[in-house]
């Protein structure tokens, strides 16, 4: 125990004590008795052994002497309580000779002496204490009056004059007697003058005391005075306070002790990244920007190419030493048992069956054919198919007629209903459908039946109301957006109120709609001549765009889009109200205002009331794009919609799900149209939106839930159309021009679009039957040949570059169209040719374009014309002529090596397992060694400080049983001295 | 105007059905019927509430036997009113039929096509109750007889009855009687092209069910007797109708033979449903086969879908019958053409050519060629059939390990100028496609479509046999159903229409002003 507690220390006195020792050692000769050599089990070389020989007297001795100093001296205090210190000077310093140790001690004595001050005076060196407090200090604080007692009588001589005290103490000699006036004083006068004068100074001072006490206690009065004013202000306001309501004091309270506290601890600054430099934050966007671009090509690549690694990864199961590597599966795959249900079909999993089946098997096609009816028949038997239906319908009609009668009303209703969303054009609006249903439910019961009749006069309370309604509405917005739930409850009831005058209201504008588009039809040949007016005015209208300006409106806006999702129903029409007439900036900032307002942030379903204003936004795009006729019309919608479309971006980021959802939808009900008529190209309320897809989706990810159905839609379209007028091909190269726009980043492949091009080439080149160019449906050999051909001279019309607006509606081809159409077509092959520059196959792609455009008659063309199409011809003939070809090869994968299992070779071999274990494992495993170790050696120490104990107290019992015995011999002599001395006497007598 | 019409329709079968009650309740309202047959003059359009008072009242009549004239022989004609009036039914029934096989001629389609099943309906009723009371089975063949005259007309098209007809030829009796009387009204010297079409697509219907081979017969004897046969005019209580299908087959032949004498191959449309017919229905029937060749070989050359028929046929012939065709593969190679995108028959020629390529005996050059055909086209196919050309190139790469070079050659890849392929070379053999590599797959992984991309770049990994079989749905559709982790926006805001980087819509179209 001993030992162990300062092990370190003797550890290291243990070293230094061998050094030395080893040098006395080499000094002195050992006893080789007392030298004890340990064998060495194991001998490594180079290694120098501490522990060879050693002195076990030695040692012995050592430890016992230790054990003596320690475990002694603590076994002698045993049990005693006090112990025994002493204290005189230098007894234990033994550098102090017992000279030096007594000169100390008297020093020490002399100078206690010499501190007392003034013999003379009695007591003074003493301080007294009340309460461990010495009466000075009490007197000080607690007594103003009293202080000045002891301190000002600081004199050398307790107050005494320095004359009186020379002349007293000292005095007394011849020659100082000479000088006195009035003789020799005696020591009765001197007595007395003594007295005299201390009675005087102690008058003196009791004066002086008593004016500064008075001057103290009128200071007093006087600041107590003085006390209200310098605190009156404060208790005035409090008690003001007090006077007003709790809440509201507390209110302030807390917004006053806010305020102090701010003033008291200045405001700090909250930890944030330091203030970026312009520079800085131009390098993190372009870095932001770059780790997109990279996600998005990374996604461009698509997943085929990702997955094949990702497969080999996960097959890591477990491998036997002799696996081959090459794949030998050993009855890996899971049999199946073969059963049959109760049909009699096997239950086998359906990969299964495809490794059986036979490609011999008869097959069945579905091509047509084998139907009895020949293709032109087919619409018949469906008109057939149709008039069946109807004859059930009309014997369904017979039974419910009477049934009609009674519900007349609310059929009609009905019908207003149907009309209406046919009207709307079901664009993506399944939900809001259904939300029509649901609302016309909670109304049928109460309303509908008698909204007939009663509408009229509904009507125009209810647009008080409403009015009303829109007031209250932006009042309670201001005060809080975020009871905004409670309201759409609201909203429902009034909304099935409303129901039956919103169904007016929307047939009003229909009916507009269709005169306004019957007067076009009639208007056509007028348009014409008009156009050019037209023109003018929408340039008017794009320079008034800059500054519009128009307070009134905006006013009129505002109170719009406080009211705008008022109503479900009534959405739609909102925008529709909130848009029109107007020009296309104004309709931008008033769209912009409407999305702040209704931001997320601030109610909790701004964002579904976001998502459903995309989805009326669409629909208003749609009817913005349906039945353009004249050029004018197509120029302002696309304005407009450049206006718009940031918007589309800004909701559908705020809401992803739902509006691709909206916009998925849309699209499918678009195919769903083109497929009933899928000869005829989809007019432009279609194709924006594949613009509009293209402005909000990346075109280039391999796959995407918008790009690719818009995508594989416009192939589908230049697949399957007819392109044989004017109205077709503009829009075909539309099409073409945006599937360039789809694939320029991804470099994709679409057969649709370059065949499309291959087939324009075709109607505008010279063909002849004796070389024929093959085409690819939709376009046919021989038909529609030449209809863009160019046949007059026009090497002096001065054409645009690019398609415009104007083509869009062209009745008939004309040669600008043609010119032009051979012009964007060619630029577009070139775009398209450069796509793959990197793919052998680019010569079977483009040659019959190359051939056809050889066949186009230049000299016919604008010089300028014929110059851009000449260049793309040489420039790819030329690129196609040092195209070199390599035969297709796969990277040469290494054969596979055996699998080589390594020895497992350790760095550094200790010959211990720890090398071989975990870092906390070893640590552990340490530890616990050394625990052992240390136990064992503690158990050591012990059990020979048990001994060393054990022979201490034998030596003590020992020793005390000498002395008794010691004692018993010395009384038995005293006793036996004494019985002979009785013996003596007894034998005297 | 249509509603009025409705009703008054309506009002015209609630009264008729209200008459044909009342007659068939009592005789007192025998002129009844006679006005019903009136009013078919009076009616143009739509025969259907007349036709269906007719099939009831004359139902009920077989039913009850009021039409059964007790012809005693070597006795005067009964002159009772009793058998007078039987007498006069009888008239009225014929006239009735004759009205009903006019009907199938005229009118809506809808009227037409319930003409035709009421003189089927009533075929049937007097099959089951014939007008001379007999014990054994009877067919009335002469209505059948006069039915078909109806419908082989020259002038009209019959397609739609035809079709509707198919129904009454899944029974037994039907297709064996139909098939007897057709072989005896067949024989016309120079008919039209429309009797011809008509004529081809009756006898299509006519087998449509098919007939038992003789080697069927002696394997599934038992299952035939198990299985219940559908006939139309037999009853519980008299004996069963035995059907021959020996019989069905030589009138089938018959049936063929006088068709094979008109000129099938003159119109298109005659040429193609004939071929169809031959190919599909009848090339198993027939006693010999190869004299069908001929007109197949003829046929071959035709081109379109025709030569694409044919060569089913050829193929038949080729594998079942011992035929040898020279340059079949040639002409199997000439199909591949663009223009078979547009045609419905594309699915078939793939399938086809599956099978021919299917033999592992063809030279390898030749299969080459086919290869690189097939991907040529697959360059410029519509997504959906690039798939399915990409299905059977994986079939050839696979089956044909020869072809492998085309996509991994394990030589040293020597430089070359150009595509050693001749596109325009008609023979597949000399197109020189080995020396060739299939490129074209490199340009189809970067096709628009992913299911094509993704199997473009399956099939230069590895190339697995693929089922031929079309996708379940169109691709549109199937993009739709695709379900996705994310939504991935463009991360620049446009400002306008133009989009940042990759705008070309703008550049080509000059939309805004």
């Amino acid at each position: 125990m001993a030992k162990a507690k300062n092990k370190r220390n003797s550890k290291l006195a243990d070293t230094v004590h061998a050094k030395r020792r080893e040098k006395e050692i080499n000094k002195k000769k050992l006893n080789p008795f007392e030298v004890h050599i340990n064998r060495e089990k194991i001998k490594v070389l180079g290694k120098k052994s501490k522990h060879d020989k050693g002195l076990p007297g030695v040692s012995r001795a050592k430890a016992i002497k230790k054990r003596k100093e320690t475990l002694g001296t603590e076994m002698r205090l045993m049990n005693k309580t006090n112990t025994f210190i002493d204290r005189r000077i230098g007894e234990k310093n033994n550098h102090l000779s017992a000279e030096d140790r007594m000169v100390a001690r008297f020093a020490a004595e002399r100078a206690r002496q010499h501190s007392k001050k003034s013999i003379y005076n009695l007591a003074d060196d003493e301080i007294l204490t009340h309460r461990g407090q010495t009466l000075e200090q009490i007197e000080k604080f607690d007594d103003p009056r009293s202080s000045d007692d002891e301190n000002e009588d600081g004199g050398k001589f307790g107050g005494l004059d320095d004359d009186f005290v020379s002349e007293g103490h000292f005095g007394g000699g011849i020659l100082s007697k000479t000088d006195l006036k009035d003789g020799a004083k005696s020591h009765k006068d001197l007595i007395e003058q003594l007295i005299a004068e201390s009675k005087k100074r102690k008058a003196e001072k009791q004066k002086e005391k008593e004016q500064t006490l008075d001057l103290t206690e009128k200071l007093d009065n006087e600041w107590k005075d003085l006390q209200p004013v310098v605190f009156k202000k404060a208790r005035v306001e409090n008690e003001s306070i007090i006077d007003k309501l709790l809440s509201q004091a507390e209110k302030k309270n807390q917004d006053y002790d806010k305020m102090m506290r701010e003033l008291k601890f200045e405001k700090r600054g909250t930890p944030s990244d330091g203030l970026k430099t312009d520079e800085k934050q131009a390098k993190e966007e372009k870095e932001k920007m770059e780790q997109w671009e990279r996600e998005r090509q990374q996604r461009m690549l698509g997943d085929f190419e990702l997955s094949a690694p990702a497969i080999q990864k996960s097959a890591g199961k477990h491998r036997s030493a002799d696996d081959l590597d090459d794949n030998f599966e050993l009855e890996d795959e899971k049999e199946f048992m073969l059963a049959y249900d109760k049909d009699g079909k096997p239950l086998v999993p359906e990969k299964i069956l495809k490794d059986y089946s036979v490609p011999n098997a008869k097959p069945k096609f579905d091509d047509g054919i084998s139907d009895t009816s020949s293709e032109d028949n087919d619409d018949d038997e469906d008109d057939n198919e149709e008039e069946e239906e109807d004859d059930s319908d009309d014997d369904e009609d017979d039974v419910k007629t009477e049934d009609e009668s009674d519900n007349k009303s609310k059929t009609n209703g009905e019908e207003n209903f149907t009309k209406d969303e046919m009207k709307r054009g079901k664009i993506g609006m399944n939900k809001n459908g259904l939300l029509h249903i649901k609302n016309s439910e909670d109304g049928d019961s109460d309303d509908n039946s008698n909204d007939e009749v009663e509408s009229d006069d509904k009507e125009s309370s209810q647009i008080e109301t409403q009015k009303k309604k829109d007031q209250k509405l932006l009042q309670r917005e201001s005060n809080s957006k975020g009871s905004s739930v409670d309201e759409e409850s609201a909203d429902q009831q009034e909304a099935s109120k409303n129901f039956a005058n919103n169904i007016k209201g929307k047939i009003v504008p229909k009916n507009r709609f269709e005169e306004s588009s019957d007067g076009e039809d009639s208007d056509v040949e007028d348009n014409e001549q008009s156009e050019k007016e037209m023109i003018d005015d929408f340039k008017d209208l794009k320079e008034s765009d800059e500054e519009s300006e128009d307070e009134v409106m905006m006013k009129d806006v505002d109170e719009k889009i406080s009211s705008f999702f008022d109503l479900k129903l009534a959405e739609g029409d909102n925008l529709k109200e909130l848009l029109s007439e107007k020009t296309p900036s104004q309709q931008a900032s008033a769209l912009q205002k409407l999305i702040k307002s209704y931001d997320p942030s601030l109610a909790e379903n701004n964002k579904e009331l976001l998502s459903r204003l995309f989805a009326h936004l669409l629909q208003y795009i749609n009817d913005l794009f349906i039945g353009l006729k004249n050029e004018g019309e197509i120029i302002k919608s696309f304005l407009i919609f450049d206006k718009l479309a940031p918007f589309f971006y800004d909701l559908s980021k705020t809401n992803k799900v739902s509006t691709k959802k909206f916009l998925v939808e849309l699209i499918k009900e678009k195919h769903d149209n083109f497929k009933k008529r899928h000869r005829l190209v989809p007019d432009l309320d279609t194709l924006i939106f594949f613009k509009l897809v293209s402005l909000l989706y990346p075109t280039s990810d391999f796959r995407h839930p918008v790009t690719t159905p818009s995508l594989i839609f416009m192939s589908e379209i230049l697949t399957n159309c007819r392109f044989n007028d004017a109205y077709s091909i503009s829009r075909g190269l539309y099409i073409t021009a945006l599937i360039l726009e789809y694939t320029v980043l991804s470099k994709r492949l679409v057969p649709s679009a370059i065949n499309f091009l291959r087939g324009v080439l075709y109607l505008c080149a010279n063909t002849s039957i004796l070389y024929p160019v093959q085409v690819i449906p939709p376009f046919r050999f021989h038909k529609d040949v030449k209809i863009l051909n160019l046949e007059h001279d026009c090497s002096t019309m001065e054409v645009e570059s690019k398609m415009a607006a104007k083509d869009l509606v062209l009745k008939s081809i004309d040669n600008n169209f043609k010119i032009k159409c051979l012009l964007v077509s060619s630029t577009m092959l070139k775009e398209f040719f450069d796509n793959f520059n990197d793919l052998e196959a680019q010569q079977c792609i483009f040659e019959p374009h190359i051939r056809l455009l050889g066949r186009i008659d230049f000299e016919l063309y604008p010089k300028k014309v014929v110059c851009i199409v000449t260049k793309i011809m040489q420039y790819m003939k030329e690129s196609l002529e040092v195209k070199t070809y390599t035969p297709m090869t796969t990277e040469k994968h290494k054969p596979k090596a055996l699998r080589l299992y390594e020895p497992d070779i350790q760095e550094i071999f200790t010959g211990s397992k720890s090398s071989k274990l975990s870092r906390e494992e070893a640590e552990r495993r340490r530890l616990k060694t050394k625990y052992k170790k240390e136990m064992k050696g503690a158990l050591r120490e012990i059990r020979r400080d048990k001994a060393y104990i054990a022979s201490v107290k034998i030596k003590q019992k020992i020793q005390s049983d000498n002395i008794r015995r010691e004692k018993v011999k010395q009384i038995y002599k005293e006793a036996s001295i004494q019985q002979g001395e009785l013996n003596k006497l007894k034998r005297t007598k | 105007m249509a509603a009025v019409q409705q009703n008054l329709s309506k009002m015209v079968s609630a009264q008729l059905r209200n008459k044909a009650t009342e007659f068939l309740n009592s005789r007192k309202h025998a002129n009844n019927l006679a006005d019903i047959l009136q009013m078919f003059e009076a009616e143009t359009e739509n025969y259907t509430p007349l036709l269906l008072t007719i099939e009831v009242i004359f139902t009920d009549l077989l039913k009850r036997g009021d039409l059964i004239q007790d012809v005693v022989p070597l006795k005067l004609i009964d002159c009772s009113p009793e058998a007078e009036y039987t007498k006069w039914l009888r008239e009225c029934y014929e006239t009735a039929l004759t009205r009903t096989l006019e009907c199938v001629k005229r009118g809506r389609t809808s009227s037409r096509l319930q003409a035709l099943v009421t003189a089927c309906k009533l075929m049937q009723a007097e099959g089951k109750h014939p007008l001379e009371s007999s014990l054994g089975y009877f067919f009335p063949s002469v209505r059948l007889k006069n039915l078909f005259t109806v419908l082989l007309d020259s002038e009209t098209l019959m397609s739609a009855p035809i079709a509707r007809f198919q129904e009454f030829t899944e029974y037994r009796d039907v297709q064996q009687y139909g098939l007897k009387v057709l072989s005896t009204i067949a024989y016309k010297k120079s008919p039209t092209s429309i009797y011809m079409q008509n004529y081809l697509e009756l006898l299509d219907k006519l087998l449509a069910s098919e007939i038992p081979t003789e080697t069927k017969i002696k394997f599934k004897d038992r299952d035939i007797d198990e299985k219940e046969e559908k006939i139309l005019c037999g009853s519980e209580n008299k004996a069963p109708f035995p059907y021959n299908p020996g019989v069905c087959r030589r009138y089938a032949n018959r049936c063929w033979g006088f068709a094979c004498q008109w000129p099938l191959c003159g119109e298109s449309r005659t040429h193609r449903r004939a071929l169809l017919l031959l190919v599909e229905r009848l090339m198993p029937l027939l006693a010999k086969p190869h004299l069908a060749t001929d007109m197949l070989c003829d046929s071959l050359d035709a081109g379109g879908p025709i030569s694409m028929l044919a060569l089913q046929g050829v193929l038949e012939l080729v594998r079942r019958h011992n035929i040898d065709y020279p340059d079949m593969y040639d002409r199997l190679y000439a199909m591949f053409e663009p223009e078979m995108f547009a045609t419905r028959y594309k699915k078939r020629l793939l399938h086809l050519a599956d099978v021919f390529l299917s033999s592992t005996h063809l030279p390898e050059g030749l299969v080459a060629a086919f290869a690189k055909r097939v991907s040529r086209l697959a360059l410029v196919a519509p997504p959906e059939d690039a798939a399915g050309l990409l299905q059977l190139l994986a079939n050839l790469l696979h089956r044909h390990p020869a072809l492998k070079r085309m996509i991994c050659l394990d030589d040293t890849p020597a430089l070359m100028s150009g595509d050693p392929y001749v596109m325009e070379e008609t023979s597949a053999e000399r197109a020189r496609a080995l020396g060739s590599s299939l490129w074209e797959l490199r340009a189809l992984r970067r096709h628009a479509a992913p299911p094509v991309a993704a199997a473009a770049a399956a099939l230069l990994a590895a190339p697995r046999p693929a089922d031929l079989a079309p996708p379940d749905q169109a691709l549109f559709d199937a993009e739709l159903k695709k379900r996705f982790k994310t939504i991935e926006m463009n991360f620049a805001r446009p400002q306008g229409m133009h989009a940042q980087n990759v705008e070309r819509l703008l550049q080509y179209w000059e939309l805004m002003a």
